[in-house]
């Protein structure tokens, strides 16, 4: 072939070729790279992030063109960081690129919205009153008030001007006020870390107000409550570069992949160093390909894998060999030394509390708080009082702190057994294992197991006391056999005893040379590296009822290997944003500090509890948790029953507080010649004032006005949805099950019962967003917000350590405004309205007693409760503290817009500390300018992210060097030095536009921001030697309080899940004639929604199935008939929910996985059962409270807001399922409603 | 200049007092200029009896309801052809370009593509460019046109008559492929997004035949089904 024909003669093709004949060279029309020019042409271009809740707190850029946002990219500006360490981008993921057009997607709300029927009612009312005399005609009206609160959620609403709206919301505030007391205001808005000006806005006015702001971590089970009881800390972990420090990780419940993208590319690289993965999970998650070793316990077992690890380790290198790094780090830095008391019960004894300088004759020489000091051997076997627990953290300075000393300044090494010293003693230890329901396994193993414990007598100030130490009992707690003769120990492996890798076995279904094999090389890992060990934790462990067993279980893993505190190991539970980096700073503005001392705050879960009416369908009986090693006393009550004794112990708050208005107790008082204080501790126990938790159905305890912002309350974190439609709101909702009267159970004692129920608590719901989400669907207002590129605001994450900004890339779409810019206006329209019926007035406020205050050493031994008569209450000791606080309610727009004086009059502080804050006052006073009150402007959000930028430590160096001066003082240990370095650097809200800033150490956080390590939570408690803030000061395995022991958690243990008993009531009821099967619910986080963007944006609704799914695996599908993309229904008592199923072999049998926050807005047909729309995950859950988790005034385990407190667990449940036979869009109706 | 396009502009626009109290001045602009079919006038007719007789409370929520929620019959014409995608930032610079070549400026408020403020643009522009213009989006404003029919009859008139002087082809053609919400193939294929390619006839403003192809599928699949 010549390829003669193939040549032109007269023509030449305008082609050349180049690179070998790679690349060709042509000259057609190159119109389109038009495209790529626009895209590239913008007027400007602005650093912004996504603030869904996403840890990634990633730095984006948004490009603006003719006002319009264009598209958006990943930022690559990260500061480098140090020789062999990736730097940190990309940062970004799918989701949030996704979120680039949410702005002017067709489901942003766009203009105020108002009910109709309210809408007319107010224009009705005011055209011939003042606003609140209108307002009260409606509200007091029963027939007006149910006409729009019955029809909430089912469509009705128009478009009402901001002036209109705003004088609403106002009027209902100002009536609620004078009416019921402020503290039936409410507002829940999460994660103040993902927008903190914008939380700020909201719970700013609400302070002010006198308002209630609810806490959302423990209500999102996020928080788990093994943190505050281990280590006297929220939480605090590991950034994510840190997890390249790691020799040895352990991915545990976690999803790094799909959770946590940004950031698992440090996990990804850190393997090609080297590090050995082992991922936890019961599911083929996502994660699991991260896996050199993949473990699949069974679904809520997890604990029982830990204790078994546990074990192992406890044999291998405590036991059978002493590694010095291990044996150091328990002696000086957990609580393993510390000495337990035992008492008699019955023909043994059981461990009691921890032994304390007050219980010796002369107090061990200990003046102050000697009951507040707990007590250890040297090693010549001689009692001492080490420095460090918190009897020396107040009253006194300078021996807080963890040297290696006792309090008489001697160095002092501590024992840490008493074996081979004497004699030992028969303790029983609580076994919970031998009784499980749904499928979980039960061992044949009596549920008390008595083991011999080393200990010794001693001569105390009540006679002669066995003692031993928390390490001694956490040998016999494992089950391990250290030659003391008795049962219930195995020295092998294989022994089927609590708590060895063959029980576990059985319980988790992992197989024991497993468990065995990853135990010995995380323990051998962490000893040659001296704490480089690492467990990424996911909060889907925090979801199960005991959930701080699987906690407690692994941290001890971590302390037992020296890891917390250390390079590259520790606890790593992730979970949303959580850190609010520059906390101290932000805190007065958020709640109104400098203006007026202490807020208003509640526990969203027992608050939830108490006023969805969850408490009424209770069905989990103490006497199934409590230990049958429970100490004598009286254990009986409900759940509820122990909440309210713990709100009137003053252990947490309560909202609303008390049955009469908080605003005419001072009056009350001064008519009784008392001071407040005094009048009130009188006045609960004579009954003239009554606690509301005592009545929650009744109409003067209700709350009445809730603000929802930043947050879908009833779309994503409200277990018990279909409780809340019921009883909250008072509308159409899904409830199956009966209520403890209508069965005819046992209703709770310290709570009156109404045979009926209240219907619609609620007068008013207000919801601020941008998108129509399932909360503002259920609002009778809702208000535009402005999205994350139109407005100005601070983000920060735990996974980083830098501080990003939110920023005004265009102005708010159509009429949306940015929270800051919402809740100024309602403040001032409320200014407007309140002098119609409030003034100045005297508001009696009470708060519970304080974490990481001197209050926290309230009751040192007993629980004493002054309604029994054993105490009188005493406020802050034995009940909840009273304060007076004057609010000038016609002042508070001006003050809303201007920083208060209290900052200068009594400082700034937070964790215990404080500091003079006149400095940055009056920078403020010269950078914002001065509002006509003289005092720094608080206009717009700029102003307010200056001041949170100059008070804190974290983004003012001079800020930090005063807080490590105010720490040292407690301590007596020189800190400053960590932040005088950067003692001039001062962060700006445009420098972080600028570039990301890397926060500054603050004694806020336990960790350290420096070149030389990466963020790692307690490295300052290992490295500064500031103790913990415990009871001993170290890291506590060892939980002494009565409550604690009553319910067998002194020491971890193994607990299965709890029956809720929601199936029962609806099993066989609601047939179709489809095969209905049980499965354990389970909701973990999605790949196409958590966290960064939400689960109705369209793109990413089409890369899954479109709506809501529930995934099932394909033996179970087949036992029920399903196929997949079926329409099935799950259901039990607390409601039902449809979905389509995903059949998939990434499942194990016996659970269904439901990703959480699937909205009840997009494609959701009605359900069979109901009748109601769809329903979502939380349609078959109920928050089921847990006792331990009340307990306060205790050192570590007192309240604080977000920090300890009852927990929203929901992985505990069961559910009906089977296929739909009917798929009812409800069209018909919604279009007859309309009409 | 046709009055016409502003009457229909504020039959789609949220009803105020002050609308309704111009219930008379639109029916007469129609009927002035009788664009629109007698047909279409009366069945627009029954819209401005509900404007005039109905509670204004109740014609609100039934806007509110209809429009100011979801995606199905949304005002935003871009909403139909780039949905959330990238192209549509770039879509309404270049709309807003348009306008001000014209010598205006939109007021704050809106977006550029929001169906009455186009209608409004075209109501100052000469007639043969107004219908040009209006001929663009055609298929979206039958489909529009046609999911309304199944939701609200009032308002289906409206866009009917929209679509109608943007001489699309009338409801029922083959322009709108009769899609099984089960088949998935099918689905997937309309929602799939063309392969980027680099070089002529792919653009990425969004004017890309291929990619504004997809988009015109996914836009004008079956009222019913959406």
């Amino acid at each position: 072939m010549s390829h003669f024909l193939d040549r032109l003669t007269f023509f030449r093709k305008q082609v050349d070729t180049f690179a070998d004949g790679h690349g060709v060279v042509t000259n057609e029309p190159r119109a389109w790279e038009d495209g790529y020019r626009k895209r590239w042409q913008h007027d400007k271009v602005v650093r912004s992030t996504h603030g869904v809740n996403c840890t990634g707190s990633c730095s984006w850029k948004i490009y603006v063109k003719g006002g319009i946002v264009t598209w958006e990219t990943q930022q690559t500006d990260y500061p480098r960081t140090r020789p062999d360490l990736p730097n940190h981008e990309p940062r970004g993921c799918a989701r949030g690129a996704s979120y680039s057009w949410y702005l002017y997607s067709a489901n942003r709300v766009k203009h105020p919205m108002v009910r109709g029927r309210l809408l007319k009612l107010w224009r009705e009312a005011r055209a011939i009153r003042t606003p609140v005399a209108a307002w009260a005609s409606i509200v007091e009206d029963a027939e007006k008030r149910a006409s729009y609160t019955k029809k909430r959620g089912l469509g009705g609403f128009v478009r009402a001007g901001w002036d209109e709206v705003n004088e609403i919301i106002a009027a209902a505030n100002a009536y609620t006020a004078r009416t019921y007391g402020p503290d039936r205001v409410i507002g829940f808005s999460p994660i103040p870390a993902m927008s903190m000006v914008s939380y700020a806005a909201g719970s700013r006015y609400l302070s002010l107000l006198g308002g209630v702001c609810m806490s959302f971590y423990d209500w999102y089970c996020d928080l788990p409550p093994a943190s505050p009881m281990t280590w006297g800390e929220q939480t605090d972990v590991p950034e994510s570069a840190d997890w390249y420090n790691a020799g040895y990780l352990m991915l545990w419940g976690s999803n790094v992949p799909q959770t946590r993208t940004p950031d698992a590319h440090f996990y990804t690289e850190v393997r090609y160093k080297g590090t050995k993965s082992v991922v936890v999970s019961p599911d083929y998650a996502e994660a699991t390909k991260f896996a050199d070793l993949w473990l699949h316990p069974k679904q809520g077992t997890d604990a029982a894998l830990a204790l078994a690890m546990g074990h192992v380790m406890l044999r291998e290198f405590y036991l059978d060999r002493t590694v010095p790094y291990f044996d150091d780090y328990a002696r000086r830095y957990t609580d393993m030394p510390m000495l337990v008391r035992l008492v008699r019960q019955g023909d043994r004894y059981v461990a009691e509390r921890l032994l304390r300088a007050d219980d010796f004759v002369d107090g061990m020489g200990e003046a102050n708080n000697p009951a507040w000091k707990t007590v250890a051997f040297d090693a010549a076997g001689n009692p001492v009082v080490p420095n460090g627990s918190i009897g020396f953290r107040w009253g006194e300075q300078g021996k807080w702190n963890l040297e290696a000393r006792e309090s008489g300044g001697a160095d002092v090494t501590l024992a840490l057994t008493l074996a081979g010293h004497g004699p030992t003693a028969r303790v029983a230890f609580p076994y919970f294992g031998g009784a499980a329901t749904n499928g979980f396994t039960a061992t044949e193993h009596p549920d008390v197991l008595v083991r011999n414990i080393p200990v010794r007598n001693l001569q105390l100030r009540d006679g002669e006391a066995l003692v031993t130490t928390v390490f001694d009992l956490l040998c016999g707690n494992y089950g391990l056999d250290r030659g003391f003769g008795g049962g219930h120990v195995a020295h092998s492996y294989d022994t089927d005893e609590p708590f060895t890798p063959a029980w576990a076995e059985r319980v988790t279904g992992v197989p024991r040379h497993q468990i065995i094999h990853v135990a010995r090389e995380f323990a051998s890992n962490a000893e040659k590296t001296k704490g480089r060990s690492m467990v990424i934790l996911g909060a889907g462990l925090n979801h199960w009822y005991h959930m701080d067993m699987a906690y407690r279980g692994i941290i001890n893993l971590l302390v037992f290997c020296g890891c917390i505190g250390q390079s590259g190991g520790g606890w790593a539970h992730y979970v949303g944003q959580e850190k609010l980096r520059p906390q101290t700073g932000w805190a007065p503005i958020a709640f109104a500090l400098d203006w007026s001392r202490p807020p208003r705050q509640q526990n969203s879960t027992s608050f939830f509890y108490a006023h969805t009416d969850q408490w009424r369908y209770e069905t989990l009986g103490v006497s199934e948790i409590l230990s049958p090693t429970a100490p004598e006393g009286d254990w009986s009550g409900a759940l509820i029953d122990y909440n309210v004794r713990a709100e009137r112990m003053g252990w947490l708050p309560s909202a609303p507080q008390l049955r009469q208005n908080p605003l005419t107790i001072a009056a009350r008082a001064r008519a009784a010649g008392m001071e407040p204080k005094d009048y009130v501790a009188q006045a609960v126990q004579s009954g003239e004032l009554e606690l509301s938790c005592q009545d929650p159905d009744d109409p003067a305890n209700w709350p009445r006005n809730m603000f929802v912002w930043r947050s879908n309350l009833l779309g994503s974190s409200g277990k018990g949805h279909e409780y809340f439609l019921k009883h909250l709101l008072g509308t159409s909702h899904g409830v199956l099950g009966k209520d403890l009267g209508e069965e005819g159970h046992e209703t709770p004692r310290e709570v009156r019962w109404h045979d009926k129920a209240p219907e619609g608590k609620l007068d008013l719901l207000v919801t601020l967003d941008f998108r129509m989400s399932t909360t503002c669907v259920y609002s009778d207002i809702v208000l535009p917000t402005a999205t994350w590129y139109e407005k100005n605001d601070l983000n920060t994450s735990d996974m980083h350590p830098f501080i990003h900004p939110l920023s005004a890339a265009v102005d708010p779409a159509w009429e949306a405004r940015s929270d800051w810019e919402i809740y100024k206006g309602i403040a001032r329209s409320f200014s407007e309205v309140a002098p119609e019926v409030l003034g100045k007035e005297t508001d009696v406020v009470l708060t519970p007693i304080q974490h990481d205050t001197a209050g926290e050493l309230a009751q040192p031994y007993e629980v004493q409760d002054w309604k029994t008569g054993a105490v009188p209450p005493i406020p802050g000791r034995t009940m909840p503290a009273v304060s007076v606080v004057e609010r000038d309610y016609p002042a508070l727009y001006e003050r809303f817009t201007s920083v208060g004086p209290l900052l200068e009059k009594l400082g700034n502080g937070g964790k215990g500390i404080g500091w003079d804050t006149r400095h940055e006052v009056e920078f403020l006073r010269a950078l914002n300018g001065t509002a006509p009150n003289g005092q720094p402007r608080l206009d717009a959000d700029l102003d307010a992210i200056e001041a949170i930028l100059s008070l804190a430590p974290e983004t003012n160096g001079e800020v930090a060097v005063k807080a490590w001066e105010a720490l040292g003082r407690f301590t007596g240990r020189d800190h400053a030095h960590l932040a005088l370095p950067k003692e001039d650097e001062k962060i700006r809200y445009r420098d972080v536009q600028a570039q990301p800033r890397k926060i500054i150490s603050s004694p806020t956080w336990s960790g350290l921001e420096s070149e030389k390590v990466c963020y790692n939570a307690g490295y300052t408690n290992v490295h500064e030697l500031i103790p913990w803030r415990t009871l001993t000061g170290r890291q506590q395995l060892y939980q002494d309080h009565l409550w604690m022991r009553g319910f067998g958690e002194s020491l971890v243990t193994w607990r299965p899940p709890v029956d809720t008993k929601a199936v029962a009531p609806v099993q066989g009821r609601h047939g179709n004639g489809n095969t209905e099967i049980v499965l354990n619910f389970i909701t973990p986080h999605q790949k196409w929604g958590i966290h960064s963007t939400y689960s109705d944006n369209l793109l990413m609704l089409t890369l899954n199935r479109g709506g809501p799914v529930i995934w099932m695996s394909e033996d179970d599908a087949q036992r029920a008939g399903i196929a997949d993309n079926d329409w099935v229904e799950a259901y039990n008592a607390n409601g039902a929910l449809v979905a389509r199923a995903v059949v998939s072999q990434r499942v194990n049998p016996g659970m269904v996985m439901m990703y959480h926050a699937q909205e009840k807005i997009v494609n959701m047909p009605g359900s069979e059962v109901t009748g109601q729309r769809g329903g979502i995950h939380n349609s078959v859950t109920r928050a089921v409270l847990k006792p331990t988790h009340m307990i306060g005034g205790y050192a570590h385990q007192s309240y604080g807001f977000n920090y300890y407190g009852t927990v929203g667990a929901n992985r505990d449940e069961f559910i009906v399922i089977r296929r739909m036979n009917k798929v009812d869009w409800l069209e018909d109706t919604a279009a007859k409603e309309i009409v | 200049m046709a009055r016409t396009y502003r009457a229909l502009a504020a039959l789609l626009s949220y009803p105020t007092e002050a609308m309704r109290a111009a219930v008379p001045e639109i029916a007469a602009a129609l009927e002035a200029e009788a664009m629109l079919s007698e047909a279409s006038r009366t069945a627009l007719a029954a819209l401005l009896r509900d404007f005039a007789a109905q509670d204004i409370y109740a014609l609100q929520e039934r806007y509110v309801d209809l429009f100011d929620r979801g995606r199905a019959v949304s005002l935003h014409l871009f909403e139909h052809v780039h949905g959330e995608s990238r192209d549509r930032g770039q879509a309404m610079a270049d709309l807003i370009g348009l306008y001000a070549q014209h010598g205006l400026e939109m007021a704050p408020g809106e977006l550029p593509d929001f169906l009455p403020l186009f209608l409004e643009f075209l109501s100052l522009l000469p007639e043969a460019e107004a219908q040009a213009l209006l001929a663009e989006p055609a298929a979206i404003l039958r489909a529009l046109a046609g999911r309304l029919a199944a939701r609200d009859a009032g308002y289906a008139a409206v866009m009917e008559a929209v679509a109608t002087l943007a001489r699309a082809p009338a409801t029922g053609a083959s322009a709108i492929p009769d899609e099984d919400p089960d088949d998935l193939a099918a689905l997937d294929a309309a929602w799939e997004e063309a392969a980027v390619r680099f070089g002529p006839g792919e653009a990425l403003d969004g004017c890309g035949t291929d990619r504004l192809r997809t988009r015109l599928r996914a836009a004008t699949r079956d009222a019913a089904a959406a």
